[in-house]
């Protein structure tokens, strides 16, 4: 499959399990885009808890010009505070929407396990169509212990009173994928 | 506490109970309708069957090495970081587990969802210790709070209504929730247990599958539960089953491939978790997890090396065999199961929690092979459920005197056939002429038995007839056996008669050999292997398949269970092996035989198009899977086949029973009616004598208009001169 299909069904079978999702060109769009979603929710806080130190900088920046809070690790200290987690997703599986996080970090785990919308981004060429094409990757990282690997599917969700689909049990509320398309040019 | 009714007459009266609660018959309607839609749709696009023989062939081979299995994972996993501990029985388990908990300090527990857990009771054990343990699951947690077992194996609070969940959420809130507003509830519930997770130092989960090759746990979940519980606590235990042990990632990401499709009709749940060793853990002074696995045993290990039930072992734990269960459907997992629910739980009930708990609960099976059919690693539940019966009797000593009765007679033929000759003769005073049904029932019948009437006996059986009415056909273009069955012989031959005109004007020479019996069926429900193997060698005795290029049954229960219960019941007895494969293979059922044998057309029947519904009957459908003959027939036949919801669900026959359970066959039949009667239908067409029983007698009852048929009659009744 050409990468543009792998992105569009990415897109699509996230978006069945009501992920926002899309596409951006840039490491900046993707820090503008969590500073707005944040002010947009009326959030008050941010992580990036795998963000290098050049964009952390930026985002730093962004925040402070936004009036957010951007909380530092160790991320235990902030169980409770944390808004919005920014993190990367390692791979995605076009065949379900699925997101893949090498969670071996407790930061990361904290970040996307107690905020209450997860935005990651993720480039585009590492958008693969199934979980087969991943195993080879995945046995690698599970060969290497300790690790603690992610498949996310959406947002948190139950069904346990009446077989009611709601959104946002125990896991973040919402979740906001950006694909990023690499830029030939 | 979870108490099982251990007794027939105690849980007759629960399932009264049960049946009385109609939000709940409605709540499992109402999914089992939604599930078979969404199932379908998560699968569409995947090669199911492959899948689902490449499992089950994968769970086999683990199931021979559990022991390798287990050593492996244990040094890959220790070698990470982890301890890794193997429990016999259920009680080490949970003494392991308090002791881990001691040892380090706890006083409070989260736990994630785990049935594993459930079967250890450990919960119990984890309180009467003194620690405090809070299940985080919504519907655990809904269940722990109501001090309830859960009533569904995915699904543990699928029995409440919203408004029990509100009023519930109110008194441990102290705060009144809207009780129609399911997502207040939800966020009650993240607020409530949040806490919890922040102060909790222990996190207990369970795991659905253990990876041997790198000693990794595989959790899936949708709640985000299970991760916060093998986060946030410095130490996590994970109690694992044996039987989740895989040998390797592909086997693993086969079975995740599967699972959520089967269980609930979701392509994927929101999360899947592999945790492999000690990870980082900034509330533990090493800054690492304590982490200890603890792989549970109770009766695993010998139950893998048992011929016949180590299949039951291959189960993830899906849940679908409730799903589809019809008896589930009307008295929901509470009266179906003790700690594992549903067609699985009634086998392994008997193994995990003793046969005080499985005596009772074992007997509430249809056979109707739904969840045999659905099952992703092809276990075979129904015949498992009838082996675990025969098991009970057999550790019991006593066979109900039913049983007894039962295998003398049906061992021998003649007394068998006598038998009912006599008692066609001395039913006559209860018989209302013209219908042929009971007027009354015998006063053994209790009141629950008026749901439908009883035929009455023919008052000349079939075998009696033949010999006067036999055709003697000219150049037949082939010769078949009918191979009768006791209902069609005993009690409506007239569709065996329907069988003679058509075979006579498509120049078929039948013959009906005197020898043959019940095909034992019965005793198979009734779990006597014994009495089973015996007709079955008669009735082999009797057909002998060199004669016929085919043998036909009007009965799909009978053609389902010489094909495949034969082969189970003679599989040691060499000298039949080849008769039995020749019998097997020219084995058809009526609406085969008269579509792709004598190509019926058309122009051979009169287009009345009378307006007909179908019930599939379970045997044909899923015994011998035939779907498309019998609805061809029908148009063929000139009908108007009316698609009618659900018909591939049982009719709440089977057998005995429906005298063994009239209440819940008297239920499933209610609604199969009801759904016939919507379709607008002025006759339900079926292909088992034996439904066609239930179904007149339910048709009867309720003065329905819609008549009842077997396919033989309505076709033959269509049928032009030639
Ligand atoms: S055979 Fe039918 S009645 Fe028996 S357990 Fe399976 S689904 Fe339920
Ligand atoms: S027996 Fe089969 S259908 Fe039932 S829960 Fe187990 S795997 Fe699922």
């Amino acid at each position: 499959m050409k990468h543009h299909e792998l992105t569009y069904r990415m897109k699509e079978k996230a978006e069945l399990v009501q992920a926002v999702v899309t596409t951006v060109c840039s490491m900046e769009d993707v820090l503008r885009y969590v500073v707005d979603l944040t002010l947009r929710q009326n959030g008050k806080s941010l992580v990036a808890p795998c963000l290098d130190s050049q964009n952390r900088q930026v985002l730093e920046t962004f925040c402070s010009a936004a009036g957010l809070t951007f909380l530092h690790p160790p991320l235990r200290n902030h169980l409770t505070d944390i808004h919005t987690a920014l993190t990367h997703a390692d791979w995605a599986i076009a065949e379900t929407g699925t997101l893949v996080l090498n969670s071996a970090s407790e930061d990361l785990r904290i970040a996307t396990m107690l905020s209450e919308t997860h935005v990651a981004w993720i480039p585009a060429s590492r958008i693969l169509p199934d979980a087969v094409a991943l195993s080879d990757r995945l046995i690698e990282t599970m060969k290497s212990p300790p690790g603690y690997m992610s498949f996310i599917t959406g947002a948190s969700r139950t069904a346990d009173i009446e077989r009611v689909l709601a959104i946002g049990v125990h896991g973040p509320q919402t979740l906001h994928i950006l694909i990023m398309e690499e830029n030939p040019s | 506490m979870i108490q099982t009714a251990q007794d027939m007459k105690t849980y007759r009266d629960r399932i009264r109970a049960a049946l009385e609660n109609r939000f709940l018959r409605k709540a499992l309607d109402n999914f089992a309708s939604a599930y078979k839609v969404s199932r379908a749709k998560a699968f569409e696009g995947i090669d199911l069957e492959t899948l689902k023989d490449q499992i089950a062939t994968g769970k086999d081979q683990a199931l021979t090495q559990l022991e390798l299995l287990f050593n492996r994972f244990k040094a890959e996993a220790e070698a990470a970081g982890a301890v890794v501990h193997l429990a016999r029985t259920a009680r080490e388990a949970n003494e392991i587990i308090a002791k881990i908990g001691r040892n380090n300090g706890v006083t409070s527990i989260v736990k994630s969802k785990s049935m594993t857990a459930e079967e250890t009771h450990l919960n119990d054990h984890l309180e009467a210790e003194g620690f405090n343990v809070t299940e985080t699951d919504l519907g655990e947690w809904i269940i722990q709070l109501r001090h309830e077992g859960p009533s569904h194996m995915v699904m543990p609070a699928i029995h409440l209504s919203r408004q029990q969940v509100g009023t519930l959420f109110g008194d441990v809130t102290q705060t009144p929730v809207d009780l129609e507003d399911i997502d207040r509830m939800v966020k009650v519930a993240r607020k409530e247990l949040r806490p919890a997770f922040l102060a909790a130092d222990m996190g207990i989960s369970g795991a659905n599958l253990a990876i041997a090759e790198t000693g990794t746990l595989g959790i899936i979940s949708n709640e985000g539960n299970a991760r916060l519980t093998t986060t946030l606590p410095r130490v996590h235990v994970a109690l694992v089953g044996l039987d989740k042990l895989v040998p390797d990632l592909s086997a693993a990401l086969r079975i995740i491939q599967v699972l959520p499709k089967n269980a609930t009709g979701q392509a994927l749940t929101s999360y899947v978790t592999f945790i492999t060793g000690a990870v980082e853990c900034g509330a533990s002074d090493s800054g690492k997890k304590i982490l200890h696995i603890v792989f549970l045993d109770n009766g695993r290990l010998d139950l893998a090396k048992d011929p016949v039930f180590s299949e039951a072992l291959r189960c993830i734990r899906c849940g679908a065999c409730s799903n589809v269960c019809p008896v589930y459907g009307k008295v929901g997992g509470h009266t179906l199961g003790h700690v594992y629910i549903g067609a699985i739980g009634l086998i392994l009930t008997y193994f995990y929690h003793g046969k005080d708990n499985a005596r009772a609960i074992v007997r509430n099976c249809l056979n109707c092979q739904a969840c045999k059919s659905v099952c992703p690693v092809n276990i075979d539940l129904p015949y498992l459920i009838k082996k675990v019966y025969a098991n009970i009797l057999k550790d019991e000593g006593t066979r109900p005197a039913k049983n007894t009765v039962l295998s003398t007679v049906m061992k021998n033929r003649y007394l068998f056939h006598s038998l009912l000759k006599m008692a066609s003769t001395l039913q006559k005073p209860l018989v209302q002429k013209e219908a042929g049904v009971l007027r009354h029932l015998p006063f053994i019948f209790g009141k629950a038995h008026e749901f439908r009437t009883l035929p009455a006996l023919a008052k000349k059986s079939f075998r009696d007839q033949w010999p006067k009415i036999r055709p003697q056909i000219q150049n037949p273009k082939y010769r078949v056996a009918l191979f009768g069955g006791c209902v069609v012989d005993f009690v409506s031959p007239e569709q065996a008669l329907s069988l003679v005109r058509l075979l006579t004007r498509y120049n078929v020479q039948m013959e009906y050999p005197m020898g043959q019996s019940c095909c034992g069926l019965p005793a198979m429900m009734m779990a006597e292997e014994q009495t089973a193997m015996a007709v079955a060698v008669q009735n082999l005795d009797a057909m002998d398949p060199d004669r016929y290029d085919y043998i036909v049954v009007l009965c799909a229960s009978c053609g389902s269970h010489l094909k495949e219960g034969y082969s189970r019941l003679l599989a040691d007895t060499s000298e039949v092996t080849e008769k039995l494969r020749c019998l097997q293979d020219k084995l058809i059922d009526f609406s085969s035989f008269m579509v792709n044998v004598l190509k019926a057309a058309p122009e051979d029947f009169l287009q009345n198009q009378t307006r007909v519904a179908y019930h599939s009957p379970c045997h044909l459908c899923r015994g011998l899977g035939v779907t498309r003959e019998p609805r061809e027939l029908l148009q063929t036949a000139g009908l108007d086949y009316a698609p009618c919801k659900d018909e591939d669900v049982c009719c709440g026959f089977g057998g005995s029973y429906s005298l063994e359970f009239p209440e819940i066959s008297a239920e499933i039949l209610r609604q199969k009616l009801d759904n016939v009667e919507n379709t607008g239908a002025e006759v339900l067409v079926t292909d088992c004598p034996g439904c066609v029983l239930q179904l007149r007698g339910g048709m009867d009852k309720r003065n329905s208009r819609v008549r009842v048929q077997h396919i033989a009659e309505v076709v033959a009744e269509n049928l032009k001169d030639p």
